[in-house]
C-alpha cells in the first residue's frame, strides 16, 4: 500500500502562484474569492536595507497521519484513506468549522451556498459540487488514483513540489524525507504531517 | 525553517460561538442545581419549573446560534443520529450535541408532574393542551415514580454539557491558550457560578419567598466558592501564558492588556462580585441590592470570559 507525500523544496519556488490557479481549476474552488484556496504561496520579504530578498512559502493541506481536523469533526465528514490522504465528504459535512479551528495549518476553506451558486455560474455544467462543505487539499487523490501527479505538482514550473510514494525506497520522495533533508512542520504539536519542506537555503548575508 | 512565525486569531468561530458555550454551558448548570435542590434540599415546584425552562431556552438559543452559522444546516441531521457517538467518539461536539437533546428530553420530562399542576400553565392556551395530552399525562406519572432517576439523568447530561464546552476548546492543538487541561475546569466552573448568579437573582425578584432563605444562602456560599475556583484558575492562567509557548504570550499580551478583559471580566465579573458575596455570607446586607448586583456582575462576566477566549486564540504560522 502507498503512503503519499510531498516535499516542497524552498529554494526552487519562485513565487509563479501557478499551482494556485492549477489547484483551483482542477479542483474548482471559489477562484472569485482570494481568501479561498487549497494550495497558497505566501511571499515574504526577509533581510534589512538593501539586503532584502522575497521569499515564497507553499502551504497546503499536511494530510496528517494523526489529523486533529478528523477526530473533532462531528459527522465523520473528514476521513483519512488507506494511502494517506485527509478527504472530505461534502454530503456529511455540515460545516461547523471545528475541522478549521483544529488545523495547524490553517488548511480549511468554507465554501458556502453563495459559493456553491457562483460556482455554477463560473465553472458552468461541469461543475461538480452540490452542496456547502468546509474544504481542503485533497492531495489530487483523483489524479494519483489515475497514475498522474496532483494538478500543482504538475504545474510547478521550478519543481519546488514533489510528490511520491514514501513507501517506496527509490522514490526521491522517500529518500528526501528519509534523510532528513525534508523537513515537516510544527512536528512538536504531534500531527504527523505528509507534506515536508527543504528550508530555504538561498540566503546569505550580503552585507 | 520555523524562523519566521506569523501570529494569527481566527474569524471562524467569534461571538455567536461564545453566545453558544455560554448560553449552553449556563442552561445545563441552572437545570442541573434546580434539579438537586429539588430531589435533596426542598421540594420546589416554582424552582424547578423555572430551572428547567431556562434550561430548554438556553440551551435553544445556544444551539440555534451553531445550527444558524452552519454552512449546510440540512447535513446537521447527521449529528443528531445518537450512533455519531461510536462513529466520532473523539468529537466533542457529537458528545455534546447528545448531551444537549438528552438534557433537554429528562429536563422537561422531570418538570411534567410540577407543570401539570401548576395554574399558570394550565391556563396557558397551548401548553394546557400539550399538558392534558394522554402520552403526557403518562410520561408524567412514570417520571414521579422514578423522579431521582430522571433527575439524575438530566444532571448527569447537564453536567456533560457544561465540562463539554471546555473539552471543545481543549481539542485545537495548535492554540495554546485553549488547548490544556485548565480550559474545561475553569468553563465548567464558571458555567455553575453563573447558574448561581441567575437563580440567586431570580430567588431575590420573581421567585422571592421567605421561607426560601437557607437555600439563597447556599447559593451565595457556593457562588462564592466557585468564584474564588475561578479566580485561582484565571491566576493560574497568567502565568501559563506569560511563560508559556509563543502563542500563549500572544494570547496573554491580547487578554491582558485589554480593558474589558482585566476590568470587565476579571474586575467586575470576579472581583467585585467576590467581595459584595463575601461580605454577605460573613456580616450580611441589609439590603438585596448588593447580591442582585453582584448576581448580574457574574452573569455579564461569564459571557465576556467566553467571549474574550474565542477572540484570543493564537495560531502561530510557521511562514
Amino acid at each position: 500500500m502507498a503512503k503519499y507525500a510531498m516535499v516542497i523544496d524552498l529554494n526552487t519556488c519562485v513565487g509563479c502562484n501557478a499551482c494556485m490557479a492549477a489547484c483551483a481549476i482542477e479542483n474548482q474552488t471559489p477562484a472569485w474569492d482570494t481568501e479561498k484556496w487549497r494550495t497558497y504561496v505566501h511571499d515574504r520579504e526577509i533581510g534589512a536595507g538593501n539586503n532584502v530578498q522575497r521569499r515564497f512559502f507553499p502551504r497546503l493541506c499536511n494530510h496528517c497521519d494523526n489529523p486533529p481536523c478528523m477526530s473533532v469533526c462531528p459527522t465523520g465528514a473528514t476521513y483519512k484513506t488507506d494511502e494517506g490522504f485527509v478527504l472530505v465528504d461534502e454530503d456529511r459535512c455540515m460545516g461547523c468549522q471545528a475541522c478549521a479551528m483544529a488545523c495547524p495549518y490553517k488548511a480549511r476553506v468554507n465554501i458556502t451556498y453563495a459559493d456553491v451558486r457562483q460556482g455554477e455560474e463560473f465553472y458552468g455544467s461541469d461543475y461538480r459540487r452540490t452542496s456547502p462543505s468546509v474544504d481542503k487539499c485533497s492531495f489530487c487523490d483523483h489524479r494519483v488514483e489515475q497514475g498522474l501527479k496532483p494538478a500543482c505538482v504538475e504545474t510547478c514550473v521550478g519543481e519546488s513540489r514533489m510528490f511520491g510514494d514514501l513507501h517506496d525506497p527509490n522514490d526521491p520522495v522517500a529518500q528526501m524525507v528519509a534523510s532528513g533533508v525534508a523537513k515537516p512542520l510544527m512536528p512538536h504539536i504531534g500531527t504527523k504531517p505528509n507534506v515536508y519542506y527543504i528550508d530555504d537555503l538561498k540566503w546569505k548575508w550580503r552585507g | 525553517m520555523e524562523a519566521n512565525i506569523t501570529y494569527e486569531t481566527q474569524q471562524f468561530w467569534t461571538w455567536w460561538f461564545a453566545i453558544y458555550l455560554y448560553a449552553g454551558g449556563l442552561g445545563a448548570a441552572i437545570l442541573a442545581v434546580t434539579f438537586l435542590t429539588d430531589m435533596y434540599l426542598k421540594p420546589h415546584r416554582n424552582l424547578v419549573l423555572w430551572g428547567a425552562g431556562s434550561g430548554v431556552v438556553l440551551l435553544s438559543l445556544g444551539s440555534a446560534m451553531l445550527f444558524w452559522h452552519l454552512l449546510d444546516h440540512m447535513a446537521a441531521i447527521h449529528i443528531f443520529n445518537p450512533l455519531a457517538l461510536f462513529n466520532q467518539s473523539t468529537a466533542w461536539i457529537a458528545w455534546g450535541t447528545q448531551f444537549i437533546l438528552w438534557m433537554m428530553v429528562w429536563g422537561v420530562l422531570y418538570a411534567i408532574p410540577y407543570a401539570r399542576v401548576t395554574p399558570l400553565l394550565q391556563r396557558t392556551p397551548v401548553i394546557k393542551t400539550i399538558l392534558n395530552w394522554p402520552i403526557v399525562v403518562k410520561l408524567g406519572d412514570i417520571e414521579e415514580h422514578h423522579r431521582k432517576f430522571f433527575g439524575w439523568l438530566a444532571i448527569v447530561n447537564g453536567t456533560g454539557v457544561a465540562v463539554y464546552t471546555g473539552l471543545l476548546l481543549q481539542s485545537f492543538p495548535a492554540v495554546a491558550l485553549w488547548a490544556n487541561p485548565g480550559v474545561p475546569l475553569l468553563f465548567t466552573v464558571s458555567a455553575f457560578s453563573t447558574a448561581m448568579a441567575f437563580l440567586l437573582l431570580l430567588m431575590y425578584t420573581i421567585l422571592h419567598e421567605a421561607e426560601d432563605d437557607h437555600i439563597r444562602v447556599l447559593y451565595e456560599r457556593t457562588d462564592l466558592v466557585l468564584i474564588s475556583a475561578e479566580l485561582v484558575i484565571i491566576f493560574s492562567f497568567f502565568f501559563y501564558l506569560q511563560r508559556g509557548p509563543e502563542s500563549a504570550m500572544k494570547s496573554w499580551e491580547i487578554l491582558f492588556t485589554d480593558m474589558g478583559w482585566l476590568i470587565g471580566f476579571i474586575g467586575f465579573g470576579l472581583i467585585v462580585p467576590f467581595f459584595l458575596e463575601l461580605k454577605g455570607v460573613i456580616k450580611g446586607w441589609t439590603s438585596h441590592v448588593p447580591i442582585i448586583a453582584a448576581s448580574i456582575f457574574v452573569l455579564t462576566g461569564g459571557y465576556l470570559l467566553r467571549h474574550y477566549f474565542m477572540y484570543a486564540g493564537v495560531y502561530a504560522y510557521p511562514w
